[in-house]
């Protein structure tokens, strides 16, 4: 397997959405806590942090789910590669996946998943601290 | 999409139910930036001389720093403004949390409230739209209560500011609390939004989104600030021990003010156990946290497991509420210091006065001049949890004692008598936040003039202890010599608060926090030109922003000016400046005397070009700050 994966330690998390804005940022070309591919769920009165984002499993049941085949690994990149024109935005994937990694995007009714940003992902970059998402590399 | 540069007031009237919308000018956005700059303009604007601020026509301000919503390091804080209940002065006070930047994406940066609702009320503000709902079941709620049902009314997110019991019983230090746990303390804004009937602002973030103009510059000084504060000594003890972390800092070097000031001292073992840096190993720290966009991670969140106490879980506590409810009320059991804050928090109070006006009883117990019958049964004496906790309560409800602490100590001595104001540890009527100013003279003059009263959170100038070398640096670049970063001397204490207050200013209206400026020193002028600029695109160099925060103070002065400030009023506790503190040690005069406080006064509006009778801004000054509008008072 090439490509990297992302870690998540959501005891480490603070809950700053740090890496849920720049998300929105490279993504989307602004700030905002809705275009992200990733989220923090939170509780503020617990303090729970949680980040949601798509960890690139082995064996990812959002591709076994989808029922038009839109979904693959991108064996360059490891990372859950969309066929847009495919895709009909269902959501069956959002509701497949374990970790609640995958996000979706109510203008253009298609699933947000994580494209580790290329391989440099820019979560991980402004989660030096406290690092809460790392990522991994192939070979450890 | 909005654009950074655009900004919006909302106001509200609260009276006739009208809202409106007013754009900011461009100009008023060059001149005044964003958050604390333009809630400074309107508060000029928009505050009448005199008028009772509990009264439906002292305007409330909510103003969101310039750069929220965005990912520039630490770019969480809001701030908001009015004239005191506690001081009768200027008031601005601001937290973290995740509200302000909520406030942005839901399409507003400044909210002005005016007027008083007949019923409780709630403003709910979400993309696109604004309401004023009931909020009658939710009065007499705490805190976290209001949250959780604010929050069962929405399915997506949302972001609160709200008042618990203090700001509807009009504590004159009630706070309002953003985003659960972070208090916009000080001076009473609370009790400001409780007098208008408003239990809660919300800020539904949606699907809002904010635009920077040169996405690519951005990016690039956000990722240095980021660096920069990575590689700070300042902020890397903030991440692990929280600010309550210099609890035995200070102890050790016999800097913490306690027992009512009396003592700068306590048991090393009770500082440990006391302090942030054993929280994580001790089972009590259950999370660090950050703001919105943080990149310090200072706030903590805590719980006690069992025990008296056990069940204790809450935001915090900070440095300030650790000292205050701790070693200033002579309480060693951190348990019952983290019960202290829960209250705190929860019951919408200032953790510095509630403390220190239960300090203030406890020293007016001991010296006779009330008893235990008039304390409600209770017996304040050094150290009482069951002292601190059952006044903290009866404080929120204005019950029994309760009603005397609420308006603060100086009032609470003037009604007791004797010469129990002088052990009422006040300026302008405001208990200062637990620094020993008579050995930290940058700290003592800046809470001097701070406007809304004196404390830390207008002007830090930890630069002057010369703890570490980025400290050492600023230091020499305000004085051109690195020897003057040491506190006890008057010489250049002028010039440090001066800068401090000009970046701190500028660190306020953009909505980052203080910490970046004027304790870790990551983010310096040119870093904040470049990221206000990039942002909105409005040009603007290192000099022009740094004259903006000049612009700010300016006009803050201006405004308590118009309220009947005079010289007299910048100055510090009269313990502080009579009663020599031998407890410190290492400190040749442990007073800040009249003398040494005037000299730099003098100094301090010299430099600011205000007259020395009144520290009034020349006219010359205000037309060299653009402040023409100013000049008639």
């Amino acid at each position: 397997m090439s490509g990297g994966r992302l870690e998540v330690d959501a005891a480490r998390c603070t809950g700053c959405n740090s890496c849920v804005l720049t998300c929105a940022f490279v993504h989307e070309g602004t700030f905002s806590l809705s275009g992200a591919r990733i989220r923090v769920d939170a509780d503020p009165i617990s303090a729970e942090y949680t980040p949601r984002v798509c960890i690139q499993c082995a064996e990812a049941r959002c591709i076994v789910a989808c029922p038009v085949n839109a979904l693959s690994r991108d064996q360059g990149t490891n990372t859950i590669a969309l066929d847009e024109a495919a895709c009909t935005g269902c959501r069956i994937c959002v509701g497949a996946c374990p970790y609640g990694g995958i996000g979706f995007d109510e203008e253009s009714r298609r699933p947000r998943i994580c494209d580790l940003c290329g391989g440099a992902p820019a979560c991980v970059d402004v989660c030096r601290l406290p690092e809460a998402i790392r990522s991994i590399c192939p070979d450890g | 999409m909005r654009c950074a540069n655009e900004q919006v007031v909302l106001h509200v009237d609260l009276s006739y139910r009208k809202m409106w919308h007013e754009i900011v000018p461009e100009m008023v956005v060059r001149r005044f930036l964003g958050g604390r700059g333009i809630g400074d303009w309107l508060l000029w604007r928009d505050l009448k001389p005199g008028v009772d601020p509990l009264g439906p026509d002292n305007p409330l301000i909510f103003s969101a720093g310039a750069l929220l919503g965005t990912a520039a390091p630490t770019a969480g804080r809001a701030t908001i403004l009015c004239r005191s209940p506690l001081t009768g002065f200027y008031l601005k006070t601001g937290a973290g949390g995740r509200f302000g930047a909520a406030l942005r994406f839901a399409g507003v940066d400044h909210i002005a409230v005016r007027g008083v609702s007949e019923a409780p009320v709630v403003l709910w503000i979400e993309p696109g739209s604004t309401e004023i709902r009931d909020a009658s079941e939710l009065w007499g709620a705490g805190v976290r209560e209001t949250h959780r049902r604010l929050q069962e009314d929405c399915e997506d997110s949302i972001e609160t500011a709200c008042i618990g019991p203090a700001g509807e019983h009009r504590v004159r230090y009630a706070n309002v609390m953003l985003s659960v746990y972070h208090s916009a303390s000080r001076g009473g804004a609370g009790a400001v939004m409780g007098s208008k009937g408003l239990k809660a602002v919300v800020a539904r973030p949606g699907r809002g989104s904010i635009g920077v103009m040169d996405p690519e510059g951005f990016h690039l000084a956000s990722d240095r600030a980021r660096a920069n504060l990575l590689e700070d000594p300042m902020a890397n003890n903030l991440y692990h021990y929280g600010t309550a972390g210099d609890v035995t800092v200070f102890n050790d070097i016999r800097r913490l003010p306690s027992k009512n000031w009396q003592v700068a001292h306590i048991e090393d073992e009770e500082a440990e156990s006391l302090g942030g840096r054993s929280w994580e190993e001790a089972g009590y720290l259950k999370r660090r946290r950050g703001c919105s966009a943080c990149s310090i991670h200072c706030h903590r969140f805590t719980e006690v497991g069992d025990g008296p106490y056990g069940g204790t879980a809450s935001g915090g506590p900070q440095l300030a509420t650790v000292t205050r409810g701790g070693p200033n009320c002579g309480v060693g059991n951190v348990e019952a210091v983290f019960r202290f804050n829960e209250l705190c928090n929860d019951l919408g109070l200032d953790a510095i006065s509630t403390g220190s006006s239960i300090a203030w009883l406890m020293e007016t117990y001991e010296r006779g001049l009330i008893s235990s019958e008039q304390a409600d049964g209770i017996e304040p004496v050094w150290g009482s949890e069951e002292a601190l906790l059952g006044l903290t309560g009866r404080i929120a409800h204005r019950q029994g004692i309760g009603d005397l602490l609420a308006d603060e100590t100086l009032a609470a001595s003037q009604r007791v008598g004797g010469d129990s104001w002088q052990w009422a540890v006040q300026a302008k009527g405001m208990s200062p936040s637990g620094v020993a100013m008579q050995s930290a003279l940058g700290y003592a003059l800046a809470f001097a003039v701070n406007p809304r009263g004196p404390d830390h959170l207008h002007t830090e100038t930890i630069a002057e202890f010369g703890a570490t070398p980025q400290a050492r640096e600023v230091i020499q670049r305000i004085t051109g010599d690195e020897r003057y970063a040491v506190s006890d001397i008057v010489d250049k204490r002028g010039e440090i608060v001066r800068w401090h207050e000009d970046i701190y200013a500028v660190t306020d209206a953009l909505g980052l926090c203080a910490f970046t400026t004027t304790c870790a020193y990551g983010i310096d002028e040119g870093l904040l030109a470049k990221l206000f600029a990039t942002a909105t695109g409005v040009p603007m160099s290192s000099e022009e922003i740094m004259t903006a925060g000049r612009r700010m103070m300016t006009l803050e002065r201006a405004i308590n000016l118009r309220e009947g400030l005079t010289r007299a009023d910048d100055t510090l506790p009269w313990r502080i400046m009579n009663e020599p503190n031998h407890d410190l040690t290492g400190v040749e005069d442990p007073i800040v005397s009249r003398a040494k406080l005037d000299r730099m006064l003098d100094a301090y509006y010299d430099l600011h070009g205000w007259d020395r009778e009144r520290g009034a801004p020349a006219p010359q000054t205000l037309r060299e700050l653009d402040l023409e509008f100013a000049l008639d008072g």
